[in-house]
């Protein structure tokens, strides 16, 4: 009887009052130390009975849910996954030995390709290290153009992000209004860059252009409305009880399994380790901004949708800040022979034209030496390692894309789980498979 | 940009590091801030080891591991490169080594499993073999692809291998 | 011509229109499905074929036709090719006892009786439940038959899932058949005479809602459709599938949704009735009809706003929240009337 009435009352408090109570009591509770979150992990997975029978399913390549071409194979014991054997690689392009035979300037498109929901993202770390290789330093005007975009392109995956994810669970109605609001976004890309998916805007040294006329006035618009509509969508879902039944305690991924499996980003700090490369090793105009770092301490599902939430917003601030102090002066470092000249003399002037050609094809004059330069990308950190002969090509390169290491860390994530909470781990950790594969 | 300099905490706990390992530690090398030590293959596991478990270095997240190809030096042209991070100190420090072609060296995935993945498309792209790895098979070529890709005397464009794969039909 | 002859020919009449104004119903219900979807997702649904896109259906129907039948190669192919039909049939069972206008006298047509029925069966409510068990049989033999594991998960879960919440429907249906006396359908309505609160939903409010989120569970819509959960198991019992086989799962769905209104109606709200009596010369069906499609628009509105359940939650609620409540209903429906007498 008494459970009756518990179960009852479980059905009919929440219509009455919030999932979970109100934000403040959640943010007073106390933070669930390491002990405590593996505690929770080891009872939120299921015990795995030992001979069992077990099918084999494969999930992917082709997947409605897969984000990409991701093949996961599944050894199930009725719902529970008792192994998982990830296989990336369906979408390698080769891009390492791409970059090989092409110049520091002619590589910028394929960064590109790499994360291509965040085109620009991709090219700003990149840039970011070629620049470190040849020291060289990008003026005041660029590196603010430089940090609009990669938040436009923050705000762009993690809109993204949150249409997908919700999808996974199961409504489609929330990724349609996602990719609408997506669409302002994507609409002030283009203002910007030219191109909705493949930016190539960064270039080193700087940026390819100016902003537009009329750019910061909608800019302006966009970012005023689009806290607002993400504080409407995390009110829906924030307090929806199906998904915190869904996302609370599931797919918990302390930070000691970040560290070892190396997955950075939201998914870090989610897990209560502030450690943000925006902050910590400043690039373009990070240091000259102010936003604050978003931690959460569970670790699970619920936490990373909140990072993202926060860090939504917390971008909006950041573009809204470089608006506001956006120096004059030049939007690309002019050194002949390191940078391209801008485009507009290229088409005037012969020597300009001649710098272009000798820049674009036989490269830019950098040391002998090696590099490694780590971004915060919308997904996690992503880094660059050049080692250079002092020739105009890189003789290696290596992107250290966060989506390589997020789907190798699937198996510890969910090894124990049910299978639909599968695909909500799987989006929470955000992996796309041009990242993963380059 | 201004001049790099090392983080003066790194250096000296990277002293602590020369002081353990003296000899071994075969040259280090700064460049943009930068400090990279080469060490034996031999020594490679220990060394990571020591980078890892010393409080001091608390290196406890290995951001990459990569291989290169040097064909220029003929007697140790492969390389393998790995960058540690330390979250604690926020701070970074790349440990290289040179190995002769078909020489071995161990598999840190014991000590960071992140590191599976790097090693498998270390020995497909460049055929240098890990030791240890629990799973050292192909991963983002096809499974019976001939070769090692970003060795440089593999060439960029052209046909290898076979061009209709009907030998893979009920397989995938 | 005599009253038996008469009522033959009736019978024949009502027997061959029904199933086709029902399958017409369903063709137009595909496409405000899918109208509804754009709407509330912000976007406009099919535009092109007919006036305001309402063609669809139709068009997809012609297309379906001309795909290529593709049956796996270990598929169990009769089973593989009887299942879809083990999902409707019975649905079309179940609507020939369902009253759409006044039976028993009533009504007349060219002077002889016309009863609004096709079989004015005693113990109807029996028949449905006992025939919509049926339906269970077609979503697992789909399953099964396909020889994929997918369509095994699929199927397995959809059929445990329309088991349990098919006990929670029963109970809740048994505290109506106690508040009407009998288990017809034509004697439940004949129950429910007079205006809106006369009827069954007033009282027996708690039976009418389980037995609504029950019969979500039973037509495999979200929040319960984790057997054709899309992004999970592609599509569940379904995968094997294809052209119009498909359109034949699509369909008998789409039939059980609308069978599954028009029995909330009878038994809940009134059926053919109207809500208030000077609204009486508005003929029954057309009131049915209404009360179909409020509850099919309610479906749908539920399919396109609320998540998905995980699979062992939903299980939980059937059987830990659902099936109680409504044995409590019954009791409560039971020691009220015993009083009241």
């Amino acid at each position: 009887m008494k459970d009756l009435l518990q179960n009852v009352r479980q059905v009919v408090m929440p219509l009455l009052a919030d999932a979970h109570g109100p934000d403040e009591a959640r943010e007073e509770a106390p933070r669930p130390t390491l002990e405590e979150l593996k505690a929770r992990k080891a009872r939120s997975r299921q015990p795995l009975e030992v001979g069992s029978e077990v099918i084999t399913v494969s999930m992917g390549p082709q997947h409605p849910s897969m984000h990409g071409v991701y093949r996961a194979e599944l050894d199930l014991d009725g719902e529970i996954i008792v192994d998982v054997r990830p296989e990336v690689g369906n979408l390698h392009r080769g891009v390492e030995k791409l970059c090989e035979e092409r110049t520091y300037h002619q590589i910028i498109p394929i960064t590109d390709r790499l994360d291509y929901i965040a085109g620009f993202a991709m090219n700003h770390g990149y840039c970011e290290a070629v620049e470190k290789l040849m020291d060289l330093e990008v003026p005041a005007r660029g590196r603010y153009i430089r940090t609009i975009a990669s938040e436009l392109c923050r705000l762009s995956n993690h809109i993204l992000w949150l249409g997908v994810h919700i999808m996974d669970l199961g409504t489609q109605t929330f990724f349609c209004i996602c990719f609408r609001d997506r669409e302002y976004v994507l609409d002030l890309l283009e203002m910007l860059t030219g191109a909705r998916l493949t930016h190539s805007f960064a270039r080193l040294g700087g940026v390819a252009k100016d902003l537009p006329d009329g750019f910061e006035h909608r800019c302006r618009k966009a970012i005023e409305f689009l806290p607002k509509r993400v504080a409407e969508y995390e009110r829906i879902i924030k307090h929806n009880r199906i998904y915190y039944k869904r996302a609370k305690n599931v797919g918990i991924f302390t930070s000691e399994d970040c560290f070892a499996w190396r997955v950075t980003g939201p998914a870090l700090r989610a897990a209560g380790v502030p450690r943000d490369l925006r902050k910590d090793d400043p690039y373009a105009a990070y240091d000259e901004v102010d936003f604050e770092v978003a931690v959460e301490y569970n670790a699970d599902v619920y936490d990373r949708f909140l990072v993202r939430m926060k860090e939504i917003r917390e971008s909006c601030k950041i573009i809204e800040q470089c608006l506001d102090n956006m120096p004059a002066g030049p939007f690309v470092a002019r050194d002949i022979t390191r940078t391209l000249p801008l485009k507009s003399d290229v088409m005037r002037d012969s020597a300009s034209m001649i710098q272009d050609f000798y820049q674009v094809f036989k490269g830019p004059a950098v040391p002998k030496g090696e590099v490694y330069r780590a971004t915060e990308a919308p997904k996690g950190e992503m880094g660059v390692y050049i080692r250079s002969e002092g020739a105009g090509r890189p003789a290696r390169i290596r992107f250290t894309t966060p989506s390589f290491y997020h789907g190798q860390a699937l198996p510890p994530l969910v090894r124990g789980e049910m299978v639909s909470d599968m695909v909500a781990i799987f989006a929470s950790i955000d992996v796309v498979l041009g990242d993963c594969d380059r | 940009m201004t001049s790099w300099i090392v983080d003066p905490a790194l250096v000296k706990q990277c002293g602590e590091l020369e002081e353990h390992f003296g000899e071994r530690l075969n040259e280090r090398t700064e460049f943009r801030g930068e400090i990279t030590y080469l060490v034996r293959p031999i020594d490679w596991y220990e060394v990571l080891r020591f980078c890892k478990e010393t409080a001091g270095l608390a290196f406890d997240q290995l951001d990459c591991l990569l291989g290169d190809h040097l064909p220029e030096r003929s007697s140790a042209p492969f390389e393998v490169v790995a960058h540690l991070v330390s979250h604690t100190y926020g701070r970074r420090l790349r440990v290289k080594t040179s190995l002769a072609e078909g020489e071995e060296l161990a598999s840190v995935t014991g000590l960071w499993p992140s590191a599976g993945f790097d090693e498998r498309e270390t020995w497909e792209m460049f055929g240098i073999v890990f030791a240890g790895h629990p799973n050292l098979r192909r991963l983002l070529t096809v499974e019976d692809f001939e070769g090692h890709p970003l060795r440089k005397d593999f060439p960029l464009a052209g046909i290898v291998g076979g061009r209709v794969r009907t030998d893979l039909r009920g397989k995938i | 011509m005599s009253d038996p002859i008469a009522q033959l020919i009736f019978l024949i009449i009502k027997a061959i229109l029904l199933p086709v104004i029902i399958v017409m119903m369903v063709a137009f219900i595909i496409f405000f499905e899918r109208k509804f979807a754009g709407f509330f997702q912000g976007r406009v649904g099919p535009t092109y074929l007919g006036p305001w896109g309402s063609f669809q259906s139709f068009g997809d129907i012609f297309k379906l036709l001309s795909k290529e039948d593709l049956i796996p190669d270990k598929a169990d192919k009769p089973v593989f090719r009887m299942a879809p039909y083990l999902i409707f049939i019975p649905a079309f069972l179940v609507m020939a006892v369902l009253p759409f206008g006044p039976v028993g006298g009533e009504a007349n047509l060219f002077g002889y009786r016309f009863d609004y029925v096709i079989a004015n069966f005693d113990a109807a409510l029996v028949l449905f439940l006992a025939v919509g068990a049926i339906s269970v049989y077609g979503v697992v033999l789909a399953g099964w038959s396909s020889n994929s594991n997918f369509s095994l998960i699929g199927g397995l879960r959809a059929g445990a899932q329309m088991v349990s919440y098919e006990l929670a429907m029963g109970f809740s249906v048994v505290g109506v058949m106690l508040m009407a006396n009998s288990m017809s359908f034509v004697d439940i309505v004949n129950g429910q005479a007079g205006n809106f609160w006369n009827w069954y939903f007033i009282p027996q409010v708690v039976g009418g809602v389980i037995f609504f989120i029950a019969t979500l569970a039973e037509l495999n819509r979200t929040p319960f459709d984790l057997a054709e959960a899309e992004q999970e198991l592609v599509a569940g019992y379904l995968t094997e599938y294809s052209g119009m086989r498909w359109g034949l799962f699509l369909f008998a769905e789409y039939v059980n949704m609308v069978v599954i209104s028009a029995i909330m109606s009878t038994l809940y709200f009134g059926g053919w009735r109207a809500p208030l009596e000077v609204l009486d010369f508005i003929p029954g069906p057309i009131w049915l009809f209404i009360k179909i499609a409020a509850f099919i628009f309610l479906y749908m509105w539920i399919r396109w706003t609320i998540f998905r359940y995980r699979y062992n939650q939903l299980m939980s609620i059937g059987w830990k929240v659902l099936l109680p409540l409504s044995i409590l209903n019954l009791a409560v429906t039971a020691v009220v009337i015993a009083i009241v007498g």
